[in-house]
């Protein structure tokens, strides 16, 4: 009942979060070295047609004044012109955003997937082959980064075994479908292409492979954890006591709420993973938003770093409250009302 | 009893999700192993086959794909690097077209003259040339196109913009340009003035812009459109991933049927995907900026070649004459006689050629028989005797830069230092990004004593390279880090510049190339060798052939390559 409020609370807390953030990234893009603006036009254009550009994009200004013309425009929703791609900024995240939520997404689905069903297997055969296995299994997948993964891939599924496509998100001949969402499977649905819906999964695997499987391995270990907590709580016994099957005991009263921490740390991973994973889209040639982030912060194209940052910062801040939702879901008590509690 | 548990686990749902999961990556894989169908198109509008293959069976497209540097500005006016540089020569036309000796050829113009005085020049058009929308090329399309060029200012503009008058259509086949000074290179230059269809380009240009009643002179339009008459036009492009072009059916000087339906700039920036890629032909020609070892393993997989051409590059050290102690001669021939510059060649930029001076040996203009230094440290001695400096070296270090986003600098770096240690020169190794390089340039205190910078040429002339490198008016940028600004060198370079008159204007060149060795402003390394691997089992390329051409960009002229789909190795 009291859930709504909360929600708004954490919405109106999270504008704070993010003009704070705004004023952070605003000063940093500006103190690394490097005239913009010769960095766009290059280092043989004509000096007057530097200044002209200066001008152009107030960085004669002062900084807070700079500052006053960015945050106007973004409360209208323009992020203002790329230095180096000449065109909105907003522009170039629409069309690079979606890969990475595509890649995010279905790594989202692989890691709750596998990640609760190992975390589980695990909980479930404590201290057996079974759980050594998973283990074992979980601190290899902790300790490889990703990018080493993504290398591992493409070398074995690309050179020696090559099975899967290992650049891009579609193949040279076959048609992508009309962009409609950004997101190739989605599209490719909406619009009947199976062909490309085919081909576009073909794609995913590998990278998405290679983000999810840290995340598997970290969600899987707490999950672990928090079902051997629980395992021998009261309220398990009573269930147990009742004759409910050992089953139902597991899956609806052991797993539910042990997943709250495994949720929380799932969100903050994916989260992250629309910023993190630039060394995986580059390896896979995937026009994601992290690869350009990096590229735009090595080009120092300001208004997109910028951009770029704050739309890091808002995917956090939803993510968190999209966890506090599912959270509250699965514990009773914030439903109940507990949620200062929380 | 675990046991029994274990089993009886694998009934329920957890399981079965695994066991699904795991069938449903086999069959994913399996299907990936199997050859592909060909795809039908989602819908008639929008899904022209890129690639028409050759036989219905032949599965590999007619297409060149070529790893190249991003983002892609492909706009003439904006782009100069890379992609964009490359997608220019292939979707534009210029008046003259360099040849594989450095010359220049008639292209869409088919003849032209110059004034006595070598101020005016006027070209005849080739009549009949279709832009890519089938409009005809016309002098106005020249005229507009170099008032464009110089308006906007950036990318190949600084050519340009000091240099052209006036612009006129006499006719609607003539145009003439009036420069300002004489300069004998020009014909030269226009290789870089690609020519826009200015019909077209008007049509898409935004009112509100900047350049008075030309508005944004169509800049955000070009961004993402082609405007040209060259043998490919933009298919598709995405600024960050690649540029697709396919072939111009109508285009003036006709097709050879082997060559590419299509070609493509896409970016791969990491090796192991670079090597698959080219492992499954998906993937026709790498990039220059892999490393040897990368060359190595790709020239072992069936089919696959590397090939090494020149472009102009040049490996060197620029040595600020402003500063202490490098503002010595006699210091910086010392320093020049510490460098092992056989280690450079086959040791830290393996398969480059010795610098032979100035300019690279390939630049029209070159003089050969020039003055070399080696590794002698019995001459550095000897100079360093000579210098102001020698008695108080501790007091004077040299502060050696070398750019972060190429770590094999450093080897350069650390191997002078090494040398010069042994003389007593104190060589400070710094490590600064290329930003900071850009940046340190606009004075000769910011300017560090010795950078390590690769500098090329922006078209086939050895005085024009002399002019960016050693001139006082070009100081202040990156691609003069040593302030030479030498009165009796900027008097010779401008008296070469206005020859008309090319072996005059060579000989010209020569003298100032030996007066540069003499005062050694720059310790040239290497010349930068490209390497380029490439499918040579269906792949003919020119280049490969012995017939590189030395200007930059032009050894990517897809409308003379030839493929051979039906000759794609065998998986």
């Amino acid at each position: 009942m009291k859930l709504g409020p909360f929600i708004l609370r954490r919405i109106f807390l999270s504008l704070f979060v993010l003009f704070g953030l705004s004023i952070l990234i605003f000063l940093l893009a500006r103190v690394v070295p490097g005239d913009p603006a010769r960095m766009a036009l290059g280092p043989r254009a004509p000096q007057e047609v530097v200044d002209q550009y200066r001008e152009e994009m107030h960085l004669n200004e002062s900084i807070p004044v700079q500052y006053y013309y960015w945050i106007k425009g973004i409360i209208a929703g323009d992020f203002g012109k790329s230095l180096m791609s000449r065109r909105a900024v907003i522009d170039d995240i629409k069309e690079y955003f979606p890969a990475t939520m595509e890649l995010v997404i279905f790594a989202g689905v692989l890691m709750a997937v596998f990640a609760i069903a190992l975390g589980s297997l695990a909980a479930r055969y404590k201290d057996t082959l079974v759980d050594g296995l998973i283990r074992l299994g979980a601190y290899f997948g902790i300790a490889i980064p990703s990018f080493v993964l993504a290398v591992i891939f493409v070398l074995i599924f690309g050179y020696f075994w090559p099975v899967l496509p290992v650049f891009g998100r579609l193949s040279y001949n076959v048609v992508a479908p009309p962009t409609i969402t950004g997101l190739l499977t989605l599209d490719s649905i909406l619009t009947g292409n199976w062909a490309a819906f085919w081909d576009a999964i073909k794609h995913l695997i590998l990278p998405v492979t290679a983000l999810a499987i840290a995340g598997i391995a970290q969600e899987a270990r707490i999950t672990r954890a928090s079902m051997v907590e629980n395992l021998h709580k009261d309220f398990l016994a009573a269930e147990r006591g009742y004759g409910i099957p050992e089953r139902k005991v597991i899956f609806k009263y052991l797993l539910k709420p042990s997943l709250i921490p495994t949720v929380s740390v799932m969100g903050l991973d994916l989260a992250g993973m629309i910023g993190n994973a630039f060394l995986v889209e580059l390896i896979f040639g995937w026009p994601g938003i992290s690869r350009y982030g990096i590229m735009v912060m090595l080009r120092k194209d300001l208004n997109a770093i910028s951009a770029v940052v704050i739309l890091f910062g808002a995917v956090f801040v939803l993510m968190n409250i999209l966890v506090d939702i599912i959270v509250a879901y699965l514990d009773p008590r914030i439903r109940m009302g507990n949620v200062r509690g929380t | 009893m675990k046991t029994s548990r274990f089993v009886s686990f694998l009934k329920n749902g957890i399981s079965l999700v695994l066991v699904a999961g795991l069938l449903l990556g086999l069959s994913l894989i399996s299907s990936c192993a199997a050859p592909s169908a060909p795809t039908t198109p989602a819908s008639p509008t929008t899904t022209t086959p890129l690639t028409p293959s050759p036989t219905p069976t032949a599965k590999h497209p007619s297409i060149i794909r070529h790893t190249d540097t991003f983002p892609a500005n492909i706009d003439p006016a904006i782009g100069t690097d890379g992609v964009a540089g490359r997608s220019q020569i292939n979707m534009y036309d210029t008046l003259v077209f360099p040849t594989k000796t450095g010359d220049y050829q008639p292209w869409v113009a088919t003849k032209w003259t110059v004034s006595d005085d070598g101020l005016v020049w006027t070209f005849d058009i080739r009549p009949g040339i279709k832009f890519h929308n089938g409009d005809e090329l016309t002098a106005e399309d020249v005229v507009y196109s170099m008032n464009r060029l110089i308006a906007i200012g950036e990318g190949w503009g600084y050519i340009f913009r000091p240099l052209i008058k006036e612009t006129k259509a006499l006719e609607k086949y003539k145009v003439q340009f009036t420069l300002n000074h004489g300069f004998g290179p020009f014909l030269d230059s226009l290789v870089r003035l690609y020519i826009v269809n200015s019909k077209l380009v008007q049509a898409n240009t935004k009112p509100d812009g900047k350049y008075g009643e030309n508005g944004d002179y169509g800049v955000e339009w070009m961004q993402t459109h082609d405007a040209g008459s060259g043998p490919y036009m933009l298919k598709e492009i995405k600024r960050e991933e690649h540029v697709l072009m396919v072939k111009f059916p109508d285009f003036w000087n006709g097709w050879d049927p082997n060559a590419p339906e299509a070609c493509e700039e896409i970016t791969i920036m990491d090796p192991s995907t670079l090597k698959a890629e080219m492992a499954r032909r998906n993937l026709e020609i790498s990039d220059y900026a892999q490393t040897w070892e990368t060359y190595q393993a790709l020239s072992k997989i069936q089919g696959i070649k590397v090939v090494s051409f020149l472009e102009g590059g040049m490996w060197m050290i620029m040595l600020n004459t402003k500063k202490p102690p490098t503002d010595d001669v006699h210091f910086r021939r010392a320093l020049a006689y510490c460098i092992d510059y056989d280690t450079v060649i086959n040791t830290i930029f393996p398969g480059s050629l010795l610098a032979e001076g100035p300019v690279a040996s390939n630049t029209p203009g070159h003089s050969a028989n020039l003055p070399k230094f080696n590794l002698d440290l019995e001459k550095a001695r000897e100079e360093l005797a000579q210098s102001p400096y020698a008695d108080q070296l501790d007091k004077y270090p040299v502060e050696l830069a070398w750019v972060s986003e190429v770590p094999d600098e450093e080897k350069v770096a650390l191997l002078i230092q090494a040398n010069a240690q042994k003389l007593g020169i104190k060589v400070e190794v710094k490590k600064i990004p290329w930003l900071t390089v850009v940046e340190s340039a606009v004075s000769p205190e910011t300017t560090p004593n010795a950078t390590v910078v690769l500098a090329s040429p922006a078209y086939g002339d050895a005085g024009v390279f002399l002019e960016m490198r050693y001139h006082s008016r070009a100081t202040g940028v990156w691609s003069q880090l040593e302030w030479l600004q030498d009165s009796e060198i900027d008097s010779l370079i401008d008296d070469a510049l206005i020859t008309v008159d090319r072996d005059e204007r060579y000989q010209k060149y020569a003298k100032i190339q030996e007066k540069l060795v003499d005062l050694c402003p720059s310790i040239w390394l290497c010349q930068q060798v490209m390497l380029n691997a490439y499918q040579a089992a269906y792949v003919d390329w020119y280049t490969a052939n012995g017939q590189a051409c030395p200007l930059m960009h032009y050894n990517h002229y897809y409308h003379d390559f030839k493929v051979y789909p039906d000759k794609v190795p065998a998986p």
